[in-house]
C-alpha cells in the first residue's frame, strides 16, 4: 500500500494510485505558528494585523471584514501608503517551538508538512478597501493598485522566508478566492496583469526553497484562470466547484495541474446533512472525474466542515468509492 | 457620432470622468434630458447582457454603473420630477441570517441603472423588515431578496411567504443568489428569479412593466 504522499504523487503524475486521495489526508497543516494570521472567534470581533476589523457573527459560516466609513482601512487608494502598514513577521525563536515540534512530529514519508497562508493577495486588497472599491480601482487607479500589490507581495515573501527557515515545509496551502460560483471576479487579462506576476514571485520563492507542492484554494469558478494557475506554479487547485466542469478541466490540463474538489460544500455541509446525500455527491464526483489528476473533496478551504460529522462522512464516502473503483 | 451616442459609448466603457462632461455637452446641444437618460439606461442594458454572457466581468460592470451614476447627477436638475427613476421603487436586501452583500450590491446597481429608485435594506434583513419597507415607500414595484448560503434558504422562503401573506399588493418579488434555482424560486412563491446582476435588471424591468 502506498503512503498518503506516494499515493498523491501517483495521482498527480498520472501513475498508479492504489486508492482515491481522501481530501486533505496527505497534508499535515501547521496551524500553530506565531505568524499564522489571527481570526475572530465565532461571535467576536478583532482588528487584525493589518488593521482590518473582522467580525464573525453568531450563526454565520465565516468572518466578514467591516467596510463602513469608520472601519475601512484604505479611504483613498491614491494615498494607500498613509493607511497601510504591513505587520512584522519577526518573532522570538521560542514562539516557534510549538510549530517546530508539530513539524517534527510529521512523518514526511507519509505526509507533506504544509504551511497555511490566508488571505491571499486578491482578498487582502479587498479586505483593506472593500470589494467594490478594489474592483473599480484596477481600472481607475492601476498604478496605485500595482504598488499596493507589490507591497503585499513583499510581505508575503517575508512570511514565506520565516516559514521556510523555521519549518522547512514540503507544501504550502494558500488561500485566495478568485471568483463567484459562476465566473471569475476579474477577466483573465486583468488577472494576468495584476496577479500572475505577484504569485509567480511568491510561489517561485517557495519552490526555490524546497517546497514541493503549491496547493491553492479558490472555492469558486476559475476555469478561465487555469492557464494562469499553471503559469504561477500551482500544483493543486483546491476548492474547484462543480460549475467549472471538472472532468473537462482534467481532460484539458491534467498532467499540468491536479484538481481537488468537485463536491460543493454547500450541497453536502448544512444543518440536517445526511450520509446518503454525501455518498451520492462523492460518487458522482469520483465517477465523472476518475482516478488521475483528481482529489475528491468538499470545496471547503481546510480539513474541517461547517457542521460536525460532514468531513468524516465525506472521507468514509471516498473510502467506499475506493472499494468500488480500485 | 452624436453627443448622445458618445454618452452611450462612454457609459458602456465605464469612463466615469468623461461622462458628466459629455452629458453636459449633450444637454448644451439641445438634446432632451429624458433621451439622454434613456440612452444611458440602454447602455447599461448592454453592459448587463455582456455580464450575463461572461463577456465582461464585475469591474467593467461597476465602472459602467459608476459612469452612469455620474451622468445622472448632471441630468437630475433637468429631469421632470425628482430624479431618474421611472420604473418605480425596488426594495432590496439579503435575507435574515446571511451577511453577504457583494452580489446584492451588484444587483442593486444594475436595477438602479435600469431606472428604479433603490431602497437597500442591507444584509441580515428579517422578513418583517421587507414588509415594513414596502409600507414605508411609495410606488414599490419590485422586492428583491438575495441569499448566498444554502443554510439561509429557509429564511428566503420565509421572507417571500411573509411578504406575500402581508396583503400588500402592486409589486413583484424576485429572488437570487448562488444556491437559488428557478425551480426553488417557483417553489417558494417568488414571481421571478435571476442568476446574475445583468439578468436581474432585465427581470425587474420586465415584471414592473408587465
Amino acid at each position: 500500500m502506498l503512503t498518503k504522499k506516494q499515493n498523491l504523487v501517483e495521482v498527480m503524475k498520472g501513475g498508479n494510485p492504489d486508492r482515491f486521495v481522501k481530501q486533505y489526508e496527505a497534508f499535515a497543516m501547521m496551524m500553530r505558528t506565531p505568524i499564522t494570521r489571527i481570526k475572530p472567534p465565532i461571535g467576536g470581533e478583532i482588528v487584525n494585523e493589518w488593521g482590518v476589523t473582522i467580525r464573525w457573527p453568531e450563526g454565520q459560516l465565516g468572518a466578514f471584514p467591516v467596510h463602513d466609513e469608520e472601519h475601512i482601512v484604505i479611504k483613498d487608494i491614491t494615498k494607500w501608503r498613509d493607511y497601510v502598514k504591513a505587520p512584522s513577521v519577526e518573532c522570538s525563536e521560542e514562539s516557534w517551538a510549538v510549530a517546530i515540534a508539530d513539524a517534527e512530529a510529521v512523518d514526511r514519508n507519509d505526509q507533506y508538512v504544509t504551511v497555511f497562508v490566508a488571505p491571499g493577495i486578491f482578498e487582502q486588497v479587498h479586505y483593506l478597501m472593500s470589494m467594490e472599491e478594489a474592483l473599480m480601482a484596477y481600472y481607475e487607479e492601476p498604478e496605485a493598485m500595482h504598488e499596493l500589490i507589490d507591497y503585499i507581495v513583499e510581505f508575503e515573501l517575508k512570511l514565506a522566508k520565516e516559514f521556510v527557515d523555521h519549518l522547512h515545509p514540503d507544501a504550502v496551502f494558500h488561500h485566495d478566492d478568485w471568483g463567484s460560483q459562476i465566473n471569475s471576479f476579474i477577466s483573465p487579462a486583468m488577472f494576468e496583469e495584476f496577479f500572475v506576476p505577484a504569485y509567480k514571485k511568491i510561489y517561485g520563492y517557495y519552490k526555490d526553497n524546497g517546497v514541493e507542492l503549491i496547493i491553492h484554494h479558490s472555492d469558486s469558478y476559475a476555469a478561465n484562470l487555469v492557464p494562469a494557475m499553471i503559469e504561477m506554479g500551482i500544483d493543486i487547485w483546491q476548492g474547484v466547484m462543480t460549475t467549472n466542469h471538472v472532468p473537462d478541466l482534467i481532460k484539458e490540463y491534467g498532467g499540468k495541474i491536479t484538481f481537488m474538489g468537485d463536491i460543493d460544500s454547500g450541497v453536502i455541509d448544512f444543518p440536517g446533512w445526511t450520509k446518503e446525500n454525501i455518498e451520492e455527491k462523492v460518487e458522482t464526483a469520483c465517477r465523472r472525474c476518475g482516478k488521475l489528476y483528481f482529489i475528491p473533496g468538499a470545496s471547503q478551504g481546510l480539513n474541517v466542515s461547517s457542521f460536525p460529522g460532514v468531513y468524516e462522512a465525506t472521507d468514509e464516502a471516498i473510502d467506499r468509492m475506493t472499494k468500488e473503483m480500485f | 457620432m452624436t453627443k448622445i451616442e458618445e454618452v452611450k459609448a462612454k457609459v458602456e466603457a465605464g469612463k466615469s470622468k468623461l461622462v458628466p462632461g459629455l452629458v453636459q455637452e449633450a444637454l448644451d446641444a439641445g438634446n432632451n434630458p429624458q433621451d439622454i437618460l434613456d440612452a444611458m439606461v440602454e447602455s447599461m442594458g448592454v453592459v448587463g447582457e455582456k455580464f450575463s454572457t461572461g463577456e465582461i466581468f464585475v469591474p467593467e460592470m461597476l465602472i459602467a454603473a459608476k459612469a452612469m451614476s455620474k451622468g445622472v447627477d448632471v441630468l437630475k436638475p433637468h429631469l421632470a420630477g425628482d430624479g431618474a427613476s421611472k420604473l418605480g421603487t425596488c426594495i432590496i436586501g439579503t435575507v435574515a441570517g446571511d451577511l453577504h452583500d457583494i452580489g446584492k450590491n451588484l444587483v442593486s446597481l444594475m436595477i438602479e441603472s435600469a431606472g428604479f429608485d433603490m431602497v437597500d435594506l442591507g444584509v441580515d434583513v428579517p422578513a418583517e423588515t421587507f414588509v415594513q419597507a414596502i409600507k414605508d415607500h411609495d410606488n414599490v414595484k419590485i422586492v428583491a431578496c438575495s441569499g448566498l448560503l444554502t443554510s439561509t434558504m429557509p429564511a428566503m422562503k420565509e421572507a417571500v411567504a411573509t411578504i406575500k401573506a402581508s396583503g400588500l399588493t402592486g409589486f413583484k418579488v424576485i429572488v437570487g443568489g448562488a444556491p437559488v434555482t428557478p425551480e426553488y424560486a417557483a417553489e417558494i412563491g417568488a414571481d421571478g428569479f435571476a442568476p446574475d446582476a445583468g439578468t436581474a435588471a432585465v427581470k425587474a424591468k420586465e415584471l414592473a412593466t408587465a
